[in-house]
This record gives structure tokens, sequence and C-alpha cells, in this order.
């Protein structure tokens, strides 16, 4: 048994495949991102806002004189595809920084290989919290952040009392659930019911009959995104089940397409494309600049992963070299005022954020109802914070 | 027994060979493997290392599929298994040598459990393949519901990263998994090419033969299913040590069947196959598939249509025919001299106090038509009984209730005074039935000695790791292999002997069974009446001279005059009569059967 | 209570609908059709297409079928004949149609999730619980379905030839029946089923490349559990989606997706025929 030939072959596919190799004044940024699997559907956005961000920083001069390199690698949404995709960053292309949304499983899987390769990771998707590693930062939300908003707006409003919570079985949809009882409990409320559907899963039949059944004055749900998030939407709306509905998994573009089945439903969000700011409108109008009809509407996963890379930008003017351990040192003294508004990530590694209520309108828009300046993330890795 | 009969020194030809194969492929690979560290860069390594994983799991996908013919969706599960028990223990329990080494035991034996458990459901005796692989099919969707529904404790769909384990350096870890991928192979090599490795390919051309034949089928499946098993939770330990990652689809339905993709583009049933071609599918796609996602899914998928459609033996085989062409074609390893010895069979049971086989009340029914009614017969020892009867009138039916202890609906059978109960083929056989079949499909791929060592298993076992050279049977099936000139045509795949050829083997593996009742169902079909007569007094002096009880099924009544000293009846599922040769033939009952008239049985 | 007679009803219905095209696949060829998660997810899309254009949703499933049939005949020449003496390859080959269908419906459509239009909406009531109109329409069609096959297997030239397959192919032949003609016919008329029932549960899931997929496993071990025959397809779904139903209610809907595989696989080990055929 002889592992030449693959070898050589794999050689082969590498010296075709891999672009020329980069000169040496440029600053390369890892993305590793999920182009297919379950993350494809958003990764393009997230791909977009950062070609913008390099191009931005690239036309104002780059970083201390160097320009930026993008590398981006399909995860495949999962832990095998994102071993392959840091490795590959990590050891092959040999980038200075990794800034990516990505799904937890990606995440965790690529955070041992960015230990080992002692590599900086800003983390830009929002995730069921607490995940913390020293080379670590993450600038979206976690739950702590977003479910205030709706539980407290559903006490006001509506005088909710009782809540029935649905969610995929995963570990997002379980953490934001988790904390979402705890939540409504610390406030005086009551949880009728906690129930979840395996995540490929697509009939919600059983627990659409226990939460009419439940008599709950509100529903809260956290499902993976896409398809079960609209299977459990649609069959909602054919049970006729017209109670106050927050959805936490539910984006902008998604409540969109979902027609008249989404509306009324409320979300929380660090990003809407109507937050009215200089910042915003620039950016809003250089991204359709840049990509015409190809534009995927700007959301909220791709909006931080835009911050992150002009954070990644402070941090290294900042500390005057992309020495990792320099630049993550940093990392939490810079602030980017961007589209979101001024964010600073904390010691903790994660970023106390504005927050914006929203309720989906019969034309697919999302109103924003309220907004919640600097809602801190809460202990998140204390750890580092000392 | 004489379960290692040949003497020590007396490792056959083969196995030498096979030996000498392993030492060198080993050696070399061991080489490779020591070496290929200091010329690669980082990245390939740790690709490597993965793919070696992987690939040791995929030769386990090859001896359960490509070998033995289980079409498994499920050994990924066992990967999964390994993997979260490194993990779990880690994170959980505690670290340290100690709790490592203890984690692999947990790992191993928790996968041989499962194993165990899979294959009760799926592999009890008539269970259809189709079902067999359903249920691997579902063991990785239980698999990943389980581990999703774990919460905090299994990490859920995150799974678990960064949990303590040995950061050695990548060289170390390229050692370990090339190292574990070799120990494997060599192991499924040795396997594969020994007699035991032989019974898998029997137990994948006609299993139900090899039930027959006294060899215990489930249980082989379930013990080669708890190594494999064993294998690729080893594997899996392995591969989240290094990785220090664990998530649910290491143990999903996906993976599971990416390990068949691999398999079969690698060549099922050629073991190096499947471990080349995982590994070279998966560098490939490390490479390839992070610029081409979906493009890279879409080939892999179309090859692999191809591949099962068009070449069904796989691409690795091809490439190395390609390569081998200018050199002359190597000889098949089993056509070696194989050397026959005969011994005179233990003492006739013909004197034994209960009847050799003895029936009650049998019955068999599907749904209301009754094709056995209350059928009592008994043979004697150094007999030679004939069933006769119409077409559909139970006579196959009869056989298979007496041969199988599932098959009928109600009534008591007797082997030399032992109820059968619901016992299983080999059970039944290993009471004293040998049963040989209307149709003649052999073993097509098996030579004439595999065949016969096959029928001897029960009796001499076979090696794990080794080939035997010398065959011992009893007297009478030496004189039928000589009788129709297959001791000259011992390296000869069954599927080129003769029709006659064929009936003599089929005669001559269930006597090296040494039964004391002999079912015989028409043989001599096709037979030319020279080949008949030949047959019919090799069965008359079984009778006579070995005291055999020998059960008969013919539509030649000519034949059945000649040789029986009784004959039953059988009409419509029911006992028309009993009685000698003369008296059956002188019946206007049984004349008025065959030519076709109604005839009200006796009640 | 009522509720749950229900929910049981109606999702047994809905697994009747789906299973049903694997069942003619599996009765009349014996094989699996692997691809008929695929199938499933075609006939989504055919529904997704069909509103797209501004036709009317109650046509989807019709056109669906069509192109299943159609698509049917072909995979059944180019990739399900050469195998009929290899049934376990022709798993596995119709499993890689399966992928091959999945990533070019990806190449084409994307991997965002599509939306169908419903033909209806809203809920029904009956007597003083709400239930849903679409789930209610759903059963009504299962029996329809049921109610044609049974007329197609028992009053038809096709039918006849088809049950004379299921039973003995061998004589079936001698008998002058063009066994490769039914085996094509019928391929497509599994396939045209699978793509109809995608195309019937599109208004309550979401159009997605993966849509078929969790269907697929569930529908084999209905059509195991119940052997070759419509009623007892029937029974079996009406069986298994209880005990989905009930698990999910009282127990967990995580175990509740279990249900069906685990219990069909013990029910298998105890009735290896079958619940058609045995005892």
């Amino acid at each position: 048994m002889t592992t030449l030939r693959p070898l050589s072959i794999a050689a082969l596919v590498a010296a075709l495949s891999v672009a020329p190799a980069a000169a040496q004044d440029t600053i390369k940024i890892g993305i590793p991102v999920g182009l297919s699997g379950a993350n494809s559907v958003v990764a393009p956005s997230v791909v977009q806002s950062s070609e913008y961000a390099a191009k931005e920083i690239n036309e104002a001069g780059g970083i201390l004189g160097k320009q930026i390199e993008l590398v981006v690698a399909d995860d495949n949404s999962g832990a095998q595809g994102a071993q392959r995709a840091f490795e590959s960053l990590v050891y092959e292309e040999k980038v200075d920084v990794l800034i990516s949304m990505e799904t937890s499983a990606a995440r965790n899987a690529g955070l041992p290989i960015v230990n080992r390769g002692q590599t900086p990771y800003i983390y830009t998707s929002f995730y069921e919290g607490r995940s913390c590693s020293p080379w670590m930062y993450i600038n979206a939300w976690v739950p702590e952040q977003q479910v205030a908003p709706i539980v407290d707006h559903f006490m006001k409003e509506y005088t909710a009392k009782t809540f029935f919570l649905i969610g995929s079985d995963y570990a997002f949809g379980r953490g934001m659930l988790e904390f979402t009882r705890s939540y409504v409990e610390g406030q005086g409320g009551e949880v009728m019911g906690e129930e979840y559907l395996p995540m490929d899963g697509s009939d919600w039949t059983a627990i659409i009959s226990q939460l009419k059944a439940s008599g709950a004055d509100a529903l809260i749900t956290s499902t993976a995104g896409g398809a079960p998030n609209v299977t459990l939407t649609k069959q909602l709306r054919a049970a006729g089940v017209d109670m106050p509905y927050g959805n936490l998994a539910v984006d902008e573009g998604t409540a969109k397409s979902m027609g008249g089945d989404a509306t009324g439903i409320y979300i929380a969000a660090s990003y809407v494309t109507g937050i009215e700011s200089a910042e915003n409108k620039a950016f809003l109008e250089g991204m359709a600049a840049m990509f015409g009809d190809d534009l995927i509407t700007p959301n909220d996963l791709s909006v931080p992963q835009y911050e992150a890379i002009y954070a990644y930008k402070a941090a290294v003017e900042m500390a005057g070299s992309t020495e990792p351990q320099a630049v993550i040192d940093v990392l939490d003294e810079v602030s980017v005022t961007g589209p979101r508004g001024t964010i600073t990530m904390n010691a903790q590694r994660h970023a106390p954020l504005t927050m914006y209520l929203g309720q989906v309108q019969a034309d697919g828009t999302v109103n924003v109802i309220q907004s919640f300046e600097n809602v801190d993330p809460g202990e998140q890795c204390p750890q580092f914070s000392n | 027994m004489a379960r290692d009969g040949a003497a020590p020194a007396g490792l056959s030809a083969v196995t030498r060979r096979v030996r000498r194969t392993v030492l060198i492929g080993a050696a070399v690979a061991g080489i490779v493997i020591a070496t290929a560290p200091f010329q690669l860069d980082i990245y390939t390594k740790n690709v490597l290392i993965r793919a070696f994983f992987l690939a040791a799991l995929a030769m386990t996908v090859d001896v359960l599929w490509g070998y033995t013919g289980i079409l498994t969706f499920g050994q990924s599960a066992f990967f999964g298994i390994g993997a979260y028990a490194c993990a779990l223990v880690a994170m959980h329990y505690g670290f340290g040598p100690f709790w490592f080494a203890g984690a692999f035991v947990v790992a191993i034996l928790a996968a041989v459990a499962v194993a165990w458990l899979i294959g009760w459901l799926a592999f009890y005796h008539g269970a259809s393949p189709l079902y067999g692989s359903i249920v691997t099919l579902a063991l990785p969707i239980v698999f990943v519901q389980l581990i999703f529904a774990g919460g905090r404790f299994t990490g859920s769909s995150s799974g678990i990263s960064s949990f303590p384990t040995y950061y050695w350096s990548f060289e170390t870890w390229f050692w370990i998994a090339g190292g574990y991928l070799i120990a494997v192979t060599v192991l499924g090599y040795l396997l594969v090419k020994s007699d035991f490795g032989r019974l898998l390919v029997a137990i994948r051309e006609n299993e139900e033969r090899c039930a027959y034949l006294g060899l215990p089928v489930s249980r082989i499946k379930i013990l080669l299913m708890m190594a494999a098993g064993a294998i690729g939770a080893g594997a899996g330990f392995g591969y989240a040590a290094f990785t220090n990652v664990v998530a649910p689809e290491l143990g999903g339905f996906l993976l599971g069947t990416e390990l068949l993709i691999f398999t079969a583009l690698g060549g099922r049933g050629t073991l190096i196959g499947p471990v080349l071609g995982t590994i070279g599918i998966d560098v490939t796609a490390s490479y390839l598939s992070g610029s081409l996602p979906f493009l890279w899914k879409l080939i892999t998928g179309v090859a692999f249509v191809v591949v099962i459609v068009l070449l069904p033996q796989g691409l690795i085989p091809i490439i190395g025919q390609g390569l081998r062409r200018p050199w002359p074609v190597r000889r098949r390893e089993s056509v070696d001299e194989v050397t026959l010895r005969s011994f005179e069979p233990t003492t006739p049971h013909g004197e034994t106090p209960s009847a050799p086989l003895r029936t009650e009340g049998l019955q068999r029914h599907y749904g209301s038509l009754k094709v056995l009614d209350g059928i009592a017969i008994e043979s004697r020892g150094s007999e030679l009984l004939s069933i006769v009867g119409p077409n559909g009138a139970g006579k196959t039916t009869l056989m298979r209730c007496v041969s199988d202890g599932g098959e009928r609906s109600g009534g008591q059978v007797f082997v030399n005074g032992t109820e059968i109960g619901r016992g299983a083929p080999q059970s039944v056989v290993a009471l004293g039935i040998g049963r040989s079949f209307q149709n003649t499909n052999l073993f097509e791929t098996l030579t004439v000695a595999e065949c016969l060592m096959l029928a001897r298993w029960r009796i001499d076992g076979a090696s794990l790791f080794s080939r035997r050279s010398e065959i011992a049977l009893p007297r009478p099936a030496v004189g039928i292999l000589e009788a129709t000139g297959l001791d000259k045509a011992l390296t000869t795949e069954t599927r080129n002997l003769s029709h006659g050829q064929k009936r003599g083997l089929e005669l001559a593996m269930v006597l090296a069974t040494e039964p004391s009742v002999l079912l015989l169902d028409e043989p001599t079909a096709g037979l030319t009446k020279a080949e008949r007569t030949a047959i019919g007094d090799v069965l008359t002096a079984l009778a006579r001279g070995h005291g055999l009880s020998i059960l008969l099924i013919e539509h030649d009544l000519d034949f059945v005059r000649d040789i029986s000293d009784r004959i039953v009846v059988l009409h419509q599922g029911a006992l028309l009569m009993e009685g000698t040769v003369d008296e059956v033939i002188a019946s206007e009952l049984v004349k008025a059967v065959y030519s076709g008239q109604s005839v009200e049985t006796a009640s | 209570m009522a509720n749950l007679a229900l929910d049981m009803i109606t999702t047994s219905a809905i697994l009747f609908i789906v299973a049903s095209g694997l069942m003619i696949i599996l009765g009349v060829m014996k094989l699996i059709n692997f691809a008929h998660g695929a199938f499933l997810t075609v006939g989504g899309y055919a529904a997704y297409l069909t509103t797209e254009v501004g036709l009317s949703p109650w046509l989807a499933p019709l056109l669906a079928a069509a192109a299943g049939f159609v698509a049917g005949i072909v995979v059944e020449r180019v990739i399900v004949r050469p195998l009929y003496d290899r049934p376990l390859d022709a798993i596995l080959a119709t499993w890689g149609l399966g992928i091959i269908i999945g990533q070019l419906i990806t190449l084409g459509f994307g991997r965002e999730v599509q939306f169908a239009a419903s033909p209806m909406t809203g809920t029904l009531a009956l007597g003083d619980i709400e239930y849903s109109a679409y789930r209610l329409a759903l059963t009504a069609v299962a029996l329809a379905i049921g109610a044609a096959l049974t007329a197609l297997l028992y009053l038809t030239r096709f039918g006849l030839n088809a049950r004379a397959v299921i039973m003995n192919e061998t004589l079936a032949r001698g008998l002058g029946i063009d066994s490769a003609r039914v085996r094509s016919l019928t391929f497509g008329l599994g396939a045209g089923l699978a793509c109809g029932a995608g195309a019937l549960i599109t208004p309550l899931l979401s159009v997605d490349p993966n849509m078929g997929l969790p269907w697929l496993v569930n529908s084999f071990m209905l059509v195991l559990v119940s052997g070759v025959s419509i009623p007892s397809l029937a029974i079996a779904s009406l069986i298994l989606g209880s005990a989905q139903v009930a698990v999910s209610t009282y127990v967990s809907p995580i175990i509740g997706g279990l249900t069906i595989v685990v219990l069909a696989a013990v029910l298998l080990r105890l009735f290896p025929k079958g619940l058609g055929r045995g005892t």
C-alpha cells in the first residue's frame, strides 16, 4: 500500500488550483465560510461584504501600507469541511487573520487549528454564546442581547404572562431557548412548554397541537435557519395560530420571501437595512455600486463581517504590526464605526451592541419598533476579563 | 477436533505467498509512512492523517460489503462512537495516560456492543439483505439524534472541541495514523485471504447454501460486524484525539454513504482499492472541494453511478490492470496444489436406538393454503426412502420443513431422537441432516477445493489467518469426486464445471458434512443415463455400506424403482401411501394420481 | 383528544401519499428506489415552477406527476435496467442518482428556500376544533390515491400484468407478459407518484434541495413493514404514523422523529415477512 500515487495527484491538483504565490507585502485575510451546506444561502452575502471592505481599504491605501488579500475557503457548513478549510488557510496559505461567519460546528472544529496555529480569529456570526479561545474575538450578538427586547415587548404590549418555546434540536436552538426560559421566568412569566424537533425535521404537527392546547399568550421560536423556520411558520399559519410570535432565527431576507405567512412576526437584530445613519447609507450605496444586480441584501451576518475587517485594520494599526499576539492584545481597545454604529469588543471577547426590535409588515419589510442602546452580552468569557 | 489438523510446518503455499506479499507490502508502506512526514508540508500531513483514519474505516466497509455482501450504511456510526468516547471521557471525566487508555477501551467496548445489537437485529436466519441494510441505515440516524439530544453533555450539533488531548507533533500523529492503517489493513488482508475469507465470499454468493452446510452464518456475520465496529471505533478515536474535534457528522448517514462511494470507486472486494481510493478521494477533495463545492459533489455522484452501473469492480483495479499489462498476468493465489486425503467415516449411525428422521403431524400453511397437512414419516438407517408425488404435492416443502426449524407451521421433527425446535438450518445440520438442492448454483467464484473446505468448516474449522493445503474428506465423498473427475479439477472455479460435475460436487459437499440423514432433491435432474447410474450406485452404497438414511425426491420413477427400499407418496400435501417399491408400483391409487385424476385422499 | 386523532389520521395520510410510489416500485421491481427522496424534491420544484409561471397551485401535483413519470421512464432505461440482477447495487445507483439530482437542483436554483403558493390556507371548523384545511384535504387525496391505485391494479390490463409480475415474474414472462415494459411503466408510475407527492406536501413544507431526504428513510420503513399491498400500506401508515404522533405528543418530538425507524426495525425483526404477509 503506497501513498505515493495519491500524493502526486494531490500535488498536481494543488499546483493547478492555487493562484500564483502572493507577493510578500500583502496582508492575507482567511475567510472560511459555508459556500456549500446549511450556510450556503447566506455565505455569498458574507463574501460580498468582505470583498467590499477589502476594496475600500485597499483603495484607501491598505493597512500599514500593505494591500489586503482575501482567501475564501468553503467549510461545507460542518466540522469536517471546516477542518480542511482552517488547515488550508492556517498551514498552507499562512493567513494573518481569520474572519468568518460560520456554523457553531464549523467554528468549534476550527478552534483547535486556530489555537495550534496561533492565528487571530474574529467570529462574526450570532451564536449561542460562551465559546472562548485566547485567539478568538466575536462581534455579533449572543442570547443575552437578543432575547430581552422581544420578551419585554410581549410582556408590556400584550401583557403576555405565559410563553411557549419551539426550536430545532441543535446548539443554537437549545442555547437560545434555555436563555429565553430563564429570562422569562426571571421576569415573572411562565413557560408553558419547550419543544424541539430534529434539525432536518419538517413535521411540526404534534408540537403545534401542544402549543394550541397549552393556551400560552405568546410564542417564541428558535429553529435552524432556512427550511425548518419556513416549515414551522407555514404550519403554524395553516393551523390558525395567531398569537404574538417572536422568531429568534429569521432574518429580513427570509421574512420577505416567506410572503404573507411571515406577517406580524417579531424579530430582534443588531442590523436591519432600515437603520438611519450616514454610515449605513454609505455602506448600502457602496455595496449597490460595487455589485449591481448581483447584490445580495446585506444582513445581520454580512454586516458584522464587514465591520470585523475594519476592526482588524484598526488593531493592526494600533499594534503597529500583524504580529498575532500584539493584534489580539489590542482588539478589545479599538472601536469601529460602521453600519451598526460604533462597536468596541470587550475584554471578554464579545461586543455590546445596539439591538433593534422589528415587526414584519404585510409587504415583507421590517418595521423597526424600538431600539435598545449598547445591550451588554453579559458574562461570556470571564477567564479573559481580569 | 481437528481444528488445526495440518502440521505446524505445513503452511500452505498460498499462505506462505500471502504472508510474503503482506510482509513486503507492509514494509514498503511502513517505510513510506516513516519517511513521508519529513518531505511533506504541514497541510498535506494534516490531510493525510485524517485520510488514514477514514481509510481504515473504509477498509472495514470493504470487508463487510465487498467480501461478505453486507451492504452497510452504518460504519460511520462506529467511527462516531469511537470519536465521542474520546471526547466525552476527556471532557467530562478526566485526562491522562490512564484515562486516555480507558477511553479507548470504552470506545471499543461500546462499538462492539452496538455492533452485536445491530447484528442481532439484522442477521437472523432468513433476514433479507435489504433488511440488514436498512438496519445499518437506521443506526447513524439514531446515533446523530442521540448526540443532538445530549445537549451540553455531547455538545449537540456544535460538537465538542478543545477537549484535553495529546498535542503530539504532526510527525507522531502521522506515524500513529499510518501505523494504525497498516496494521488493520494487514489484519484485514490476512483475513480475507484465509480459509475464513473464502467463507465470507461463500456467504456473499449463497448464504442459504452456507447455512445448509452447517455454517453458523448469522454468528459469523455478527462477529464480523463486531470486529469491523471495533476497528472503526479505533479509527474514530484516533481521528478525534488528533483533530481535537468531534461533531455529529462524524457518525452520520452522509459519511456512511461516502464510505460506500469511496469503496465502490476504489474497487470493492479488493481491500487495497478502497484504502487507496479513500486516501486519494479525500486528499483530492481537500484541494478541490474548497474551490468547486457543488461541482465536486456532482462529479463524485456521477462517477459513483457510472462505476456502479458499468464498472462494478471499481477504478483502482482497472488502473492496476493497465499498469500491469506489460507483465504476464499473475495466477490466482488459490490456483495451487491442494491435496486430497480420504478417511473412513466414524461408525455408521445405522443402529442408533431412535429413527434418524421422524416427523409427527407436520404442517405447513401459507395463509389458508395447506401445503403440508399432518405428515408423519419415519426413516430408518441403511435405507433409501423415496418421496414421490406430482408437482405441487409438497415434496420440496417437506424437505425444507425437516431441515429448517423455522419453516413448519405445526408438528414436530426429530433428528436422531432430538426435536429440532425452531433451530436454523445450521443447528439442524449439526444434528445430522445433510441436504442437497435442486438447482446447482454453487459458489460461482470458489474453486472445487474451496467448496469442499467450506463443507468441512463445521467439523474442521477454518483458520482465521491462513489457508490450508490439505482437505480430508470421508471416503464416500472422495469416491464421488473420483467418479466425476473432480479430484483432478480441485482448483477449477465451479462456474467452469460441467453440469454433471456440479451435481457431483453438490453431493460430495453434503457428504463431507458427514450426515446421518441425507436429503436429496432430484439429484439426477439433467444428468446423462451413465451419470444417473453412477449416482444410483453411490447412493445404494452409502445406504447399505455406510448406514446412512437417505431421503430422495425424484421424478424419474424408473430410477426410484431401481434403488429405493421404501416409497412415500405425497399428494396435495397429504401422505397418500407408504410402502415397499412393489406395493406402491402396484397401487391403483398412485396410478390414478399420476395420470392426473382427482383423487380423494384416504381420510 | 379529537385533535390528537386528527393529527394521527392526517399524518398517516401524508405518509401514505409519500410512500406509495416507493411501494409500487418495490412490489413490481423488487428494488428500493433510493432516489425517492430526490423525486420528492423534484416534485417540490415542479410545484414551485408551476406557481411561478402563474398557473393554479391545484395543477402543481398533476404537472409534477407527469414530469416525474417521464423522468422515471428515462432513469429506468439508463440506470436501473442494467442492475436488475444486482438489487443491492441498484440501491446504490439510485442513491447516486439522488446525489446528482440534488446537486443539479442546487446548481440550477441555488440552495435557498423557495416558496410555492398554497392551493388552500386557513382552518376548517370541525365541531369545536379548528383544524388545518390543507391537512384534511390531503387525507382525502390519500384516499383518492389509494382508490386510484387499486383500480389501476385490479381493473386495467397494466394492473393485471403488474400483479402477475409481482407474484411470479418467471411465470409472467412465460405467459407472454412483456415484463421489461411493465417494469419501465412501473418505475415511471412510482417516480410520478413520488413527484406528485412532493408537490402535494410542498404547501406544508419549504422547497429546498434537501426537502425529500427526511422522508426517504421513513418511507422505506413503511414499505418494508407493510409489504406490497395497498391496504397494508394504509394500515402500516396508520400504525406507524399514529405511533409517531403519540410519542411526539406524550414523550418528546425528538424521539417521535425516530419512532418510525426504530419501531419498524423491531417490527420487522419480530414479523420478518411484514405485516401484509405474516401470521
